[in-house]
């Protein structure tokens, strides 16, 4: 799975991962260290950068160095664009077949389909 | 955020069917020709698909209603804009249309949806089945964990508070 919307998805369906972004988000921009600090305690530091590089492949995060240090901060794009998409199927679906659903009686009403308005309930 | 206004809004079902599919089926009050009109024919499309209410609107709606040929909807929203495009793959009045989905910023992530349509009692309601095929089970999982599926993978809704936050 190649599509950026895969790899992003892939990169947000791990719960370690979605607390490591929202406690970078907590944070604003912080080091590698401080970030890893309270994952550190259940988890090796390789396996913290393990799930730090899936984020940063996935454009979530960004890393730059300064001074010795590696900073991280959130990239909200590649976020903004999930939650788009999956607003689109989430909510849109739904909602246009709702509203698909009433357009149809407007339509039938309009043309005087009495047929179809009988068969209505109440 | 969009009250129920349809009369058969309790007819709405999601389930999945394979690993990277998801079903949504639906019933309306209105003969299967009807349905079929009013899911392919653009005077009709730019009222009901993401017409969702204030704010909402179809500035946007090309339909070349012929199998290998493209759609393009442009969805105006309350935070912006949203281009879907497509091609038609089968279509079959009244009963079957067949056509790709790709959310413009992700082309490479193209969605299937088969749209199927049933005559119920006589002919004067429709039952639609709506299968969509997405790219992997990841994407579906994650369409499915942000609350389309009622309680499924509520840990999801943290990533709005998130975008809410950061904007």
């Amino acid at each position: 799975m190649t599509d950026q919307l895969s790899t992003t998805f892939a990169a947000l369906a791990d719960p370690t991962r979605r607390a490591i972004l929202e406690r970078l988000r907590a944070k604003g921009e912080c080091t590698v260290g401080e970030l890893a600090s309270p994952f550190t305690e259940t988890m090796s530091m390789p396996a913290v950068s393990k799930h730090l590089r899936v984020l940063e492949r996935a454009g979530l995060i960004s890393q730059r160095r300064e001074a010795q240090r590696r900073q991280c901060r959130v990239e909200p794009e590649p976020l903004r664009d999930v939650l788009n998409w999956t607003e689109h199927y989430r909510v849109l679906w739904e909602g246009r077949l709702d509203r698909m659903d009433s357009y149809l009686q407007e339509l039938q009403q309009g043309k005087g389909a009495r047929h179809a308005a009988s068969k209505r309930k109440k | 955020m969009l009250q129920a206004s349809g009369r058969n809004k309790d007819t709405f079902t999601v389930s999945t069917p394979s690993e990277n599919e998801i079903r949504m089926t639906r019933v309306f009050n209105a003969p299967r020709a009807l349905v079929y009109e009013v899911m392919t024919k653009p005077e009709h499309i730019r009222r009901w698909w993401g017409n969702l209410g204030e704010g909402y609107s179809v500035p946007v709606c090309e339909v070349d209603l012929r199998v290998g040929c493209k759609w393009k909807f442009v969805n105006r929203h309350p935070q912006g804009e949203a281009t879907f495009y497509g091609e038609y793959k089968e279509l079959n009045p009244p009963d079957r249309v067949v056509f790709t989905e790709i959310f413009a910023p992700f082309p490479d992530a193209v969605s299937v949806v088969t749209a199927e349509l049933e005559e119920l009692e006589g002919g004067s309601k429709t039952f639609l089945r709506a299968t969509v095929a997405y790219p992997s089970q990841e994407v579906r999982d994650m369409v499915m964990g942000t609350g389309m599926a009622q309680g499924a993978g509520t840990s999801y809704d943290r990533l709005e508070d998130i975008l809410a936050e950061l904007q």
